[in-house]
């Protein structure tokens, strides 16, 4: 149970002000009901027990000129995150989702870059059963003209060694400082035996940039939210997605891009394949608040469907206060084109083979522009492995 | 007696802000009891089953909260609003009998004249109750029926029991009970099998007493094969007091029958529009919707089309100018609820003036409709930039087999479309006004000549003192 006196034991040896947050965010958390989502179909969970994560995250120490990384639990780190871990505005998936991970993390990294840095942070979570849950908390800070990639990865045990009850709940805040540039990859790749919770939320300066790339493939219930604040004049962010749902997976993605500053741009592209019994939800949200002039944004959305039993759902939102703007959004479901599917058969693939080869081509964009060479090749291998029944 | 006082309010709205000295024969005291609704439907004459249908209805909107999402409609004091107001005239079947003062606004909304020269019918809902009704002679002989619905709910008892609020159930919303209550004129139409009716049948609703409900009922049903096209529009004087307008439209094409159901809506700047309309289509059917919302407050309107037999079709084509002071929250509903159904829905909309509208939709593909196609459209023009417009369709698909697509954009106009205009000899307000003329075109020329004339004058006072 996720008790006040669990939270006590967490808190031991933790600075005062740190204590004093935790503290806050639990009460905000009691007072919240786990919410019931009609889409999803989630309804009376309970949210498994917490656990220490005891493996080692951190994948390569940077830690250096330039560039500080450090385990959120290492007390001598936060200090300096002080002004950051608080956001103000409501985000994430639900309220009580992002106050659990706020009041209970029991991982997560707080970095901070300076200068420009070539090689990316890795953090890597892999569940299994003495660490079976992951509550992270991580805030990533750029300052200024500096320039920074996190690769943050979840895998667990694969579906053959039987675990139930996998559980992520992830919080991540982003900053990205005046002519900074902050890329982060989120890949989750879990058994279809785990829940996946994660709650994003970016502010970004001037001519600063934020790109988001993010790989849903596994996970029985997977629900994603990514804000961005475009909040000064010449923010830019891209959030590129792909997922991949089959069996029972039911898979929430909520992109939300907020336009505040003048010629601020943000651009959606999202690419996804269900079959089985899979279902997604897609949130795309393009808000011009006012003004926002000459701002433009631009979200895409294109779903193959592979089995006659999935669902699909998308809700692709345009808010306008400001008319000196540009917006658009496309959505579109349908099945593989038979053209391409001829042609490929024609060549002699079968057609599993060719359908296969189809949708690893429309994922192929997105994966490649991942700057990690084994999480790539991780997740090439996820997709066929996970493609093979098709 | 007044002879009318007019009221200007804006620049040539004029002629649809005349109000009339209200007289009543029978008033309900405000505020809503099982007494009032056993009134209205002893007034009425009602059969026994209609007046249990309104005392369940009332039941319902009692246990129903106001909807939270969407309009603001806090305003709305539902308990002050008069349910019924009937003017103290009886169906008339001449037009020379109807008063001098209710004609005379009907004359300024072009009515007898448009029936002379093409239409097949006119039903002039004024209040709460058709004054006016008469239909061409050849249509009566081939079966059509086209009345107001007290007395089709008389003389037409089977099918009107068959039928009434079986698509939009009480229990669909609040105000879905409030109609089911209280519900008041409207047209019938019934169009036996394989007949087609080629001229528009057209009713003008129009609401007159200061803090007077409207909620009218229309029935519409087409059996096989057989074609229509009704055209329904409104306007009304402004008021002080909020009004409510709750009707709801209920449109039934069956095999291979071709409906095509027309809106014009232009209420005035005080009315909350909460209106429902519902199409179910059998196989091969088509449904076709052509809205223009103009008036109002608030709006929420949601034209739905179920497509329940195979090969059945809907088209929606709506527009949607929300001005000063306006909260105008439209767009179409479509349930694919078989194979082989094709759905088209292109929505367009206008924000102006600190105006702020909404376009909200749905697409639903049910498991078992498969090979059905559709697409999705909605674009969004602000001419300034105390204006708001808002887009959020909701596409849920059930199956695999199946060809969507959706799009949307939102933009003002551009500096270089101007400048070219500019630079070819038009002045800049011209300019804007052609850029929003194109912008509409795609529906004004699927309306009958006299809406799209009338739609045009419209946006053309709309523009008027906006742009420059």
């Amino acid at each position: 149970m996720y008790s006040i006196e669990l939270l006590n034991g967490l808190l031991c040896k933790k600075e005062e002000w740190i204590k004093a947050y935790r503290l806050r965010k639990f009460e905000e958390f009691e007072k919240l009901p786990v919410p019931s989502w009609k889409r999803l179909k989630l309804e009376n969970f309970s949210i498994p027990d917490f656990k220490e994560y005891r493996k080692e995250f951190l994948k390569n120490d940077i830690d250096g000129e330039g560039i500080f990384v450090k385990d959120i639990n290492d007390v001598s780190a936060l200090d300096e995150f002080k002004e950051y871990i608080d956001v103000q505005k409501s985000f994430g998936i639900s309220d009580k989702f992002v106050t659990l991970g706020e009041a209970f993390y029991n991982s997560g990294v707080v970095i901070k870059a300076a200068s420009k840095l070539k090689e990316p942070v890795r953090i890597s979570y892999s569940l299994d059963n003495e660490n079976s849950v992951v509550i992270d908390h991580n805030i990533i800070v750029a300052e200024r003209d500096s320039e920074i990639t996190v690769v943050i990865d979840y895998s667990s045990l694969s579906e053959n060694e039987e675990y139930m009850n996998f559980f992520h709940n992830g919080v991540t805040k982003v900053y990205a400082a005046d002519k900074a540039v902050v890329n982060i990859v989120k890949v989750q790749r879990m058994s279809n035996s785990a829940y996946h919770f994660d709650s994003n939320v970016a502010f970004i300066g001037r001519e600063a940039k934020v790109n988001w790339i993010s790989v849903e493939i596994g996970s029985g219930i997977s629900a994603t939210s990514f804000i961005t604040n475009l909040e000064k004049t010449a923010s830019e962010s891209s959030l590129k997605s792909i997922y991949f749902g089959d069996g029972e997976s039911r898979i929430d993605m909520q992109y939300t891009m907020n336009h505040i500053g003048m010629r601020s741009i943000s651009n959606i592209e999202t690419r996804g394949a269900l079959k089985d019994k899979a279902r997604k939800v897609f949130r795309g949200n393009l808000d011009f608040k006012k003004g926002a002039r000459k701002a433009k944004g631009e979200e895409a959305e294109y779903a193959l469907l592979l089995d006659p039993t999935v669902k699909a759902d998308a809700i692709p939102v345009l808010f306008c206060a400001e008319d000196d703007v540009q917006g658009n959004h496309a959505a579109s479901a349908g099945q593989i084109d038979e053209n391409q599917l001829f042609y490929l058969m024609s060549r002699g693939f079968n057609e599993k083979e060719a359908k296969k080869l189809i949708v690893e081509a429309s994922f192929k964009p997105i994966i490649d522009s991942i700057p990690v060479e084994d999480i790539k090749e991780s997740i090439n291998l996820e997709i066929h492995r996970r493609l093979v029944y098709v | 007696m007044e002879k009318g006082k007019t009221y200007v309010e804006d620049i040539d709205r004029g002629i649809y802000d005349i109000k009339n000295e209200v007289r009543y024969s029978f008033k309900t005291e405000k505020g809503l009891t099982p007494e009032i609704v056993k009134a209205i439907s002893r007034e009425k004459n009602e059969p026994e089953w209609m007046t249990e249908f309104r005392l369940k209805s009332l039941e319902i909107y009692n246990s129903k909260p106001v909807p939270t999402w969407g309009a603001d409609l806090s305003d709305l004091d539902i308990e002050n609003i008069v349910t019924y107001i009937r003017p103290d005239t009886d169906m008339k079947s001449s037009w020379d009998e109807v008063p001098e003062d209710i004609k005379k606004t009907f004359d300024l909304l072009g009515i007898p004249k448009a029936e002379q020269e093409s239409l097949a019918g006119v039903g002039a809902q004024y209040d709460s109750e058709v004054v006016y009704h008469n239909m061409r002679e050849d249509l009566i002989k081939k079966g059509v029926v086209y009345t107001d619905m007290e007395t089709a709910v008389r003389e037409y008892e089977e099918i009107v029991r068959k039928h009434f609020m079986k698509l939009v159930p009480p229990t669909d919303h609040k105000f879905a009970a409030l109609h089911g209550a209280v519900w008041s004129g409207g047209s019938f139409v019934y169009v036996p099998e394989g007949v087609v009716v080629d001229i528009p049948l057209q009713s003008y609703f129009r609401l007159n007493a200061p803090g007077a409900g409207q909620f009218e009922h229309t029935l519409i049903i087409l059996e096989k094969g057989a074609k229509l096209h009704f055209i329904e529009g409104c306007s009304a004087p402004k008021h002080s007091v909020n009004n409510l307008h709750a009707g709801c439209v209920e449109l039934f094409v069956n095999e291979g029958a071709r409906l095509r159901y027309s809106t014009i809506e232009n209420w005035s700047r005080n009315i909350y529009n909460l209106n429902t309309k519902r199409a179910v289509v059998e196989r091969n059917g088509i449904i076709e919707w052509v809205s223009g919302s103009f008036g109002s407050k608030v709006s929420m309107l949601y034209p739905m089309s179920i497509l329940k037999g195979e090969g059945a079709r809907a088209e929606f084509t709506g527009i949607t100018f929300a001005s000063k002071g306006q909260y105008l929250d439209t767009g179409a509903k479509v349930v694919h609820a078989a194979p082989y159904t094709t759905s088209t829905i292109n929505s367009k909309s206008i924000s102006k003036d600190g105006g702020h509208a909404f376009y909200r939709g749905l697409l639903r593909v049910a498991p078992n409709a498969h090979h059905c196609k559709s697409t999705v459209s909605c674009e969004s023009l602000m001419l300034d930039n105390k204006s708001k417009s808002d887009t959020l369709p909701i596409i849920e698909l059930g199956n695999d087999n199946i060809d969507i697509g959706h799009e949307a954009k939102i933009g003002r106009i551009s500096d270089e479309a101007i400048f070219y205009l500019m630079s070819r000899g038009i002045s800049e307000e011209e300019a804007k006004a052609m850029i929003v003329r194109g912008f509409v075109e795609p529906i004004a020329k699927e309306l009958p000549l006299e809406y799209a004339v009338e739609m045009n004058n419209l946006i053309k006072l709309e523009l008027e003192g906006a742009i420059g």
